[in-house]
């Protein structure tokens, strides 16, 4: 089980820092950090800058994102801010709106 | 679906709102008003107003609770705040410093109330502590005490002492403060 599970219906507005898993399926604006795996469960939406060791996106994600090790942007997902990470994926019919940075 | 957790190692500043259940095991700056019902585990940590249907919190606040059915405050809980509900249960064991007021409607079947979160049985340690503390409400029903309303008009209320019509009246004689020897009051200061 997850350590964090932000629901269906449940809005956080401001600043949310873990140290372990977060799982969002609601709505998250401000920032997210964690320093584990955050994913970003379908009809999820995350207005905020995500800052995590991997990032999972099959909703709606809009900022800027941060990731140590890699972000995958799933079928249906949505991201528009740039992102960094070293490792990304983008699935067929996933929609992307920004710069990427993979340290190339 | 639909659930909510704030693990033991995330911290949220900022406002928590929705519909719950929402559990609450780490730590919140911020206000959090929910739907649902809503546990405060232990170790949790709140600075902020909590408001939900059912709170039930082992951990530490620092805010008031508003429960629109109940708040538990349980054992190892800490509360500083206000706490305003129908239904309010302090287990022994349970900290609060605050305005504590049973308020509203309650609910007609606490018993037949659906398990909060799951299977779980926290709340189970409440047992018969669960209703400690009734609506107001019931004081309404309470039959008037019938000295209350003793008819007797002509009679003066207070009568000299000594009046010989006192000693045959079936009225009990009124309290006799016995009168203290001199230098007792000042004896009974010094040893308090």
């Amino acid at each position: 089980m997850a350590g964090t599970v932000i629901g269906e219906g449940l809005t956080i507005e401001g600043e949310v820092t873990s140290e372990e898993e977060v799982v969002v399926h609601g709505t998250v604006r401000g920032t997210l950090k964690s320093s584990d795996v955050v994913s970003v469960g379908p009809g999820a939406v995350v207005e905020a800058d995500v800052d995590a060791a991997s990032l999972s996106v099959a909703g709606n994600v809009t900022g800027n994102v941060n990731a140590g090790e890699r972000v995958d942007l799933q079928a249906g997902g949505r991201l528009i801010g740039d992102v960094k990470a070293s490792r990304l994926t983008i699935a067929d019919g996933a929609s992307f709106k920004g710069n990427v940075d993979m340290d190339v | 679906m639909g659930g909510s957790v704030i693990g033991s190692d995330t911290v949220v500043r900022g406002n928590v709102r929705g519909s719950g259940p929402l559990e609450i095991l780490g730590r919140v700056e911020g206000d959090v008003t929910v739907e649902g019902d809503v546990l405060l585990g232990d170790g949790a940590a709140v600075r902020g107003n909590v408001s939900g249907a059912q709170l039930t919190v082992s951990g530490a606040v620092q805010g008031d609770l508003h429960g629109s059915e109940a708040v538990l405050v349980q054992n190892g809980a800490r509360v500083v705040g206000e706490i305003v509900a129908p239904r309010i249960g302090i287990a022994d064991g349970g900290l609060v410093r605050g305005n504590v007021r049973t308020e509203g409607e309650p609910q007609l079947a606490p018993v037949a109330r659906r398990p909060a979160f799951g299977a779980r049985p926290f709340g189970s340690s409440f047992g018969a502590a669960r209703a400690v503390a009734p609506a107001p409400r019931v004081t309404e029903h309470r039959p008037i005490e019938p000295r209350a309303v003793e008819a007797r008009p002509s009679e003066p209320k207070s009568r000299p002492e000594g009046d010989p019509a006192a000693k045959s009246s079936p009225e009990p004689p009124p309290p006799v403060v016995p009168a203290l020897p001199k230098g007792a009051k000042g004896k009974k200061k010094n040893r308090s």
